[in-house]
């Protein structure tokens, strides 16, 4: 690289202005940010997160799949952290409780509301990102215009809250004022490809985990029958969940009892 | 003794007197005549120092945050010095500087004699005052003397003293009839700002008022209608702040229909509770902007309807779909920081991490060729069973579940959570005819 574009660069890294980046390095987030739980996509997201105060747009082809193995990790955290709700406006299925409890996030801290119609979900959507006390906003949106989009947008970026607007994949060749959106899709692996973001574009698809460590095991051991089965690749390891033979002689033998 | 005379506008009289009882106990009406009637005289001798003096004091109970400033008001030495003052103020004359100037017309025992006394040259107090007194008495009636004596301090006032009520009641006209329900929000929203004037001085919060309407058919369409119609509105938390009562209001009278044209409005208040008054902090993470929680979750259950926003409820039992129980946020009093007790009290060993995190509302019955579940293509299945047998003691189809749960696999959809039924007696396995039915419960994401 020439001295002079070098030296341009770090003069534009001394200036460290929020909205103001190089094309080939991520945005120095100007706003907070909650890390996602998953390494591999927080090394690209800017930030190193979930931004706060800002749409994370999600495009999938099935409205409910994959969105606790994605979202999980990070909206334990955000209940760890506040005391309010996470707000589901319009879920395409009912979120069952003990099983999020059991991968960490309190159930009694889900607050669910049904709309009939597109409008009254993009008010509720609002309303609650309005509220004080709410950790987290997560709206199934499929039909909803740009205009309302940028009013969520908005609405997120005053108050500073998480928010996620899920919608189907053909939506994304329209125009969003998110900063980040996100395609998933895959079955035996969580295949996210980071659509648009502050920062260069990604070309590359980020593997993820489609299911967590524990069901993994489960059903490797399954597969291999009473071998000691294979931690499956690119699973997060969490102290307590090492797979051993007992392990997952217990774990096989509560879902057979 | 120090006498403040006042006159606010017509619609706001009673919350004006609510809101001077805050400064003086000793606040009355005036009477009707002289075009000051609902002018209000309060006596501050006794509470002035209270308030940091006379001038603070005005200065308060002149600029009220939810009511509109006075007419006109005065200030003297006795209550029909303030009233003659207000009078002159309103006429738009100005005060002359000694009481004996003042014209007799503003002096309500005198109205009725003005144009005799006119005649003999008698045209202020001082001139009145100057008259003999036996004369004046015999010739108009000791009351006018008596009336004079009290304005110049020479004679001690009588006056009735404005209470407090002890819940509030009012009544407003509607400016014009009232055809559907969200054209009683202007008049309901002035009759919120009056009852925040009487919390406040009451030192209560409130938590349930009743908005009644009065209608003006006896009968329509040859079916007799009720005098009035109820609305009412309840909220969690008590509270002094109008905001989000209006809001609460503006949603429900949305909502509400009227059975015929409406041309009053009441507003009562239903419960309240003495108020501990609003916890303010400088700390930077208390300075959370925004509404609160509870009133969120009111304002969505009076536009959705109360059972499209709920919380989840764990309960102790082994069939999924009664693991928890939906209940409508508005009926808990916290709902986020309900106890955790419930949540560890049904926690089954390790069998959650199996469970999926989707679940459908109702089990979706699957296809099956070959003896094999079908949805969206064949299903393979990747767990052993997990057997559940248990609901026996509930009548009706739905209370017995015999299961054998799976996880399975789609190429399309991903893992599914599946179950087939088990039949209830032995004797029926062994029959070709019955066919083993498989229900998709829940989704894997």
């Amino acid at each position: 690289m020439p001295a002079a574009v070098l030296s341009r660069n770090t003069a534009l890294a001394a200036l460290s202005l929020p909205d103001v980046w190089c094309a080939d390095q991520l945005a120095q987030a100007p706003l907070r940010t909650l890390p996602t739980g998953h390494a591999a996509l927080d090394a690209q997201l800017p930030g190193g997160g979930w931004p706060l105060g800002a749409m994370v747009e999600v495009l999938q082809s099935f409205p409910a799949q994959h969105v606790w193995q994605l979202l999980l990790p990070g909206l334990a955290q955000a209940a760890q952290e506040g005391a309010g709700p996470v707000v589901l406006v319009d879920a395409p299925c009912i979120p069952f409780g003990p099983s999020l409890h059991a991968l960490g996030f309190p159930q009694e801290r889900l607050l669910c509301v049904r709309a009939d119609a597109s409008a009254a979900a993009l008010w509720a959507a609002e309303q609650a990102l309005r509220c004080a006390d709410v950790a987290a906003v997560l709206a199934w949106l499929p039909q909803v215009r740009g205009t309302d989009l940028r009013r969520l947008h908005m609405a997120a970026q005053q108050q500073g809250r998480l928010l996620f607007v899920f919608r189907a994949l053909r939506a994304q060749h329209d125009a969003s004022p998110a900063p980040l959106r996100l395609s998933v899709e895959g079955v035996d692996v969580l295949r996210v490809r980071v659509r648009k973001r502050r920062g260069p574009p990604l070309e590359i698809p980020i593997d993820l985990p489609a299911h967590h460590t524990r069901l993994a095991a489960l059903l490797a051991v399954k597969r291999k029958g009473a071998a000691l089965p294979a931690q499956a690749p690119g699973a997060r390891t969490r102290p307590g969940a090492i797979p051993s033979r007992e392990k997952n002689h217990a774990l096989d033998r509560s879902v057979a009892a | 003794m120090h006498w403040i005379a006042l006159l606010p506008l017509e619609e706001e009289r009673m919350a004006w007197s609510w809101h001077a009882l805050q400064f003086t106990p000793r606040v009355s009406q005036a009477d009707g005549c002289g075009g000051t009637g609902g002018a209000l005289l309060l006596e501050i001798s006794a509470s002035h120092r209270l308030w940091g003096g006379r001038r603070a004091l005005l200065r308060r109970l002149l600029a009220p945050q939810a009511l509109a400033a006075p007419r006109a008001w005065a200030h003297g030495s006795s209550a029909w010095t303030a009233l003659a003052l207000l009078r002159l103020k309103l006429r738009g004359e100005s005060g002359p500087g000694v009481r004996d100037q003042l014209p007799l017309d503003t002096l309500s025992a005198a109205l009725a004699h003005v144009d005799v006394l006119a005649r003999t040259g008698c045209r202020t107090w001082g001139d009145l005052r100057a008259l003999p007194r036996a004369g004046v008495a015999r010739r108009f009636g000791a009351a006018l003397l008596d009336a004079l004596d009290c304005a110049y301090g020479e004679r001690p006032e009588e006056h009735a003293w404005l209470v407090l009520p002890d819940r509030f009641d009012l009544k407003v006209e509607l400016p014009a009839l009232a055809i559907s329900a969200p054209e009683l929000m202007w008049s309901a929203a002035r009759l919120l700002t009056q009852l925040q004037v009487w919390l406040q001085a009451r030192q209560r919060g409130l938590l349930a008022l009743q908005l009644e309407w009065t209608l003006d058919l006896r009968r329509l369409n040859g079916v007799a209608l009720p005098p009035n119609e109820q609305l009412v509105v309840r909220t969690a938390q008590p509270s002094q702040d109008m905001g989000h009562m209006r809001r609460l209001v503006s949603e429900h009278l949305a909502r509400a229909t009227l059975a015929a044209p409406a041309s009053d409005l009441a507003l009562r208040t239903l419960e309240t509770t003495p108020w501990a008054g609003a916890n303010k902090s400088l700390l930077p993470e208390d300075q959370v902007k925004g509404e609160r929680l509870h009133e969120l979750i009111e304002r969505l259950s009076a536009r959705l309807g109360e059972g499209a926003v709920l919380v989840p409820k764990a309960q102790a039992d082994h069939r999924p779909e009664r693991m928890q129980r939906w209940q409508a946020a508005r009926k808990l009093q916290n709902p986020t920081a309900k106890a955790k007790a419930d949540a560890d009290a049904t926690r089954h060993g390790g069998a959650e991490a199996a469970y999926p995190p989707w679940l459908l509302p109702t089990p979706l019955p699957l296809e099956v060729h070959n003896e094999k579940p079908h949805y969206h293509g064949p299903l393979r299945l990747l767990s052993r069973e997990q057997r559940v047998e248990t609901g026996w003691w509930d009548a009706g189809p739905e209370g017995l579940a015999l299961r054998d749960y799976f996880i399975a696999r789609s190429e399309e959809a991903g893992l599914l959570w599946i179950y087939r039924e088990r039949l209830a007696s032995p004797d029926d396995e062994h029959r070709r005819d019955v066919q083993t039915r498989w229900f998709l419960q829940g989704l894997y994401a």
